[in-house]
């Protein structure tokens, strides 16, 4: 552990879990024990997360879970929220669930949350298709990726999460990459002070369906960041605060060449000029759109 | 105290009663009231129920589910469509053995859109693990809803439970109910208890993935509690009358001059009302019939039911509920229990009604078949003109 963060212990995951070396989710579970502590209570949506906890009855996360199926995390989790309420519990609920648990099959109940505006922190580990059935594509699959199901890359961009949970009025959004622990940290230290709905979206590269060496996800959740693909925004009350790693998107001079970020990866092995312009021209819509916000 | 309200209002009233804490509501036809109900309830004040409106009958249940796994008594009710569409979540809350009530108007399921009555819809959940009971009066609907939180929350159970009452038959007709009294209730119905409850301190987590073997001791053992409720039940059931005092729950199914009969009716629900005065008509005539009426689907009451019927003539069984491309699942479960003559009848679907008349010419016409030869079949009945349906393309059959 460098990056200054020593004195931030987690039992968030314990040892012998069973996900894949070089596991993004891992890495994220073990932030979010870092900043939100003990008084955790998770619900865990169909997706790599459920496997990864091992084969009950034991289980490898420092947290009581409730395993749930792909489309009740949210509203299992109002549920849960209200109950200790009424029990006088102070604890912080947690939803965890993939793109395709948020962007997709899931999208009503989160929805539906969100406009409640129900007291728990919703989050999203963005790994930009369904892993844990082997790499299909999901909503969240950017334009031109080869996923099992889009041998040929995918036609159509990334449904945009961000601004969709934007326009739900929410008192905390943010973007966060498992690349920039310390951001992810501050930004869950700060979500679990807010009351309401908290939404927060997480890169998480996966090794086995973007195709790079499980050593490297680190490296690629922070190309990501650097390339101004991915952007670390944080927005309470409505008012947009772009994170330091990210400062330079705001100018498209500044920003590093998108093809630093797709040519590590496998899923983007085949990538045509048009796709690239695609992509490209998807990252400027998005920072003009954080632009336009701020 | 008697008061005069709808199947619907009992409902709400017995959840005011059982001091739940969290309800999640979704409308569907013909349950919408009861949802209704306890909106204003808590807008009056009179409860502290945290009510959540939903987005859908899937999140319903599941925020019903969260609220119970986290340590609170939960409710929500539904029907037809709106119980498919919480389908996956009511199998996910009984493999959790949470022990939380549900409501179900029934109502036929579509297409085509169709929102009278029929049980198809309830009785499609009978694999799902849940305990299941029928009502067939709105002051049956209040008695078993109370009845149900103290039976899914006894350490011997831990298993959610159902209550169903023929939509709008039940759920909108008024007649006069015994509303017990609030302090009887609290007698009744112990704080909640619930097998574990996801806190941080417990550190108890749920359904992640278990080893074939283990996944199949579950269903078993809640197979087992289901099957072992039946005990309970009963216990439950002799305790209630302290709530009310007119009630009689000392069986799980209840007959009626069925002790010398040669011929027995079995029904479920609303029209056992019906079917109970064509057997008035029948025993003028000195025809010896008698009447089964099953209130609990799940647990299935084998030994009861062998009791009580066994030693019949010959047994007719009305289904309002259907397997297609089988028979009525009543009848299905009646001749897997009994090895008696049997016919079954498919009737009332998609709101047809029944009078008295109707069930007093299907029930004399089974006997006439039952003296020349065995009635062993199943036969569609439709009230009135409908003889025939014709085999060909969607709209020929109608
Ligand atoms: S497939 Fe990806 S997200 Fe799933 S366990 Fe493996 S590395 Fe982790």
């Amino acid at each position: 552990m460098s990056l200054g963060l020593q004195d931030l212990r987690t039992n968030s995951l314990l040892p012998g879990t069973s996900a894949c070396p070089g596991c993004p989710e891992n890495m994220a579970m073990r932030m979010v024990g870092m900043a939100l502590g003990k008084n955790v209570a998770m619900i865990v949506v169909a997706g790599c997360s459920s496997v990864i906890q091992g084969i009950g009855p034991k289980n490898a996360y420092g947290y009581p879970v409730l395993n749930i199926a792909f489309a009740a995390g949210p509203a299992a989790a109002s549920g849960m929220w209200r109950a200790y309420k009424q029990r006088n519990k102070d604890v912080t609920v947690v939803v965890w669930a993939g793109d395709g648990g948020t962007a997709d099959i899931g999208f009503a109940s989160l929805s539906g949350a969100a406009e409640r505006n129900e007291d728990f922190i919703y989050l999203c580990v963005d790994n930009e298709a369904y892993m844990n059935s082997g790499g299909q594509r999901s909503g969240s699959t950017p334009h031109g990726a080869i996923t099992t199901t889009t041998p040929e890359g995918k036609r159509g961009n990334k449904k945009e999460l961000l601004f969709l949970m934007l326009d739900h009025n929410v008192p905390f959004v943010a973007t966060a990459s498992v690349g920039y622990p310390q951001d992810l940290i501050d930004k869950l230290k700060r979500a679990k002070d807010v009351n309401g709905f908290r939404y927060i979206q997480i890169l998480t590269p996966d090794p086995y369906g973007w195709l790079f060496d499980p050593s490297k996800t680190a490296e690629v959740a922070k190309l990501a960041v650097q390339t101004c693909y991915w952007p670390l925004i944080e927005v309470v009350e409505g008012k947009v605060k772009v994170s330091n790693e990210s400062l330079h998107c705001l100018k498209k001079e500044t920003r590093r060449p998108l093809k630093d970020f797709l040519s590590v990866q496998g899923r983007y092995r085949r990538i045509s000029e048009k796709d690239y312009e695609e992509l490209e021209k998807y990252v400027d819509s998005l920072w003009d759109r954080i632009k336009s916000m701020s | 105290m008697m008061k005069i309200m709808s199947g619907n209002e009992a409902v709400a009233l017995a959840v005011k009663f059982s001091r739940v804490g969290v309800v999640g509501i979704y409308p569907i036809t013909p349950q919408t009231t009861i949802i209704e109900e306890l909106a204003e309830m808590r807008a009056r004040g009179e409860i502290d129920t945290d009510i959540v409106r939903v987005e859908s009958e899937h999140s319903a249940m599941g925020v019903t589910l969260g609220a119970a796994v986290a340590g609170t008594r939960a409710f929500t009710a539904t029907s037809s469509q709106g119980l498919l569409y919480m389908h996956e979540m009511i199998w996910w809350t009984a493999g959790s053995r949470a022990p939380v009530v549900m409501v179900v108007a029934t109502r036929a399921v579509g297409a085509p859109w169709n929102i009278w009555n029929e049980n198809t819809d309830f009785m499609s959940e009978r694999d799902s693990g849940w305990i299941m009971s029928f009502a067939s009066s709105p002051q049956e609907a209040l008695d078993l809803t109370l009845q149900a939180f103290r039976i899914s929350e006894d350490p011997r159970v831990f298993v959610p439970m159902m209550v169903g009452m023929d939509g709008f038959i039940l759920s909108h007709t008024k007649t006069n109910v015994y509303v017990p009294s609030q302090e009887d209730v609290d007698q009744f119905i112990p704080p909640r208890r619930q097998p574990y409850v996801i806190d941080p301190e417990t550190q108890e987590s749920m359904g992640n993935i278990f080893q074939p073997v283990h996944y199949m001791k579950l269903r078993q053992s809640i197979n087992d509690a289901i099957q072992g409720s039946i005990d309970v039940i009963k216990e439950v059931g002799r305790e209630y009358e302290k709530v009310n005092p007119l009630s009689d729950y000392k069986t799980l199914n209840v007959q009626y001059k069925l002790e010398d009969a040669d011929y027995a009716i079995v029904t479920m629900g609303a029209w056992s009302l019906d079917a109970m005065e064509a057997i008035d008509k029948l025993r003028e005539k000195g025809v010896k019939v008698g009447l089964y009426r099953i209130r609990y689907i799940r647990p299935w009451a084998e030994q009861e039911i062998r009791r009580s019927l066994e030693d019949k003539r010959a047994i007719l069984v009305f289904d309002r509920a259907t397997s297609l491309g089988r028979a009525g699942p009543l009848y299905l479960e009646m001749k897997a229990t009994l090895q008696s003559p049997m016919k079954g009848v498919i009737a009332g679907l998609g709101g047809v009604s029944m009078s008295k008349k109707d069930f007093y010419e299907v029930i004399s016409n089974f006997i006439e078949e039952v003296k020349f030869g065995n009635p062993n079949k199943v036969e569609w009945y439709y009230p009135g003109e409908v003889k025939y349906v014709e085999l060909g393309t969607p709209r020929s059959a109608y």
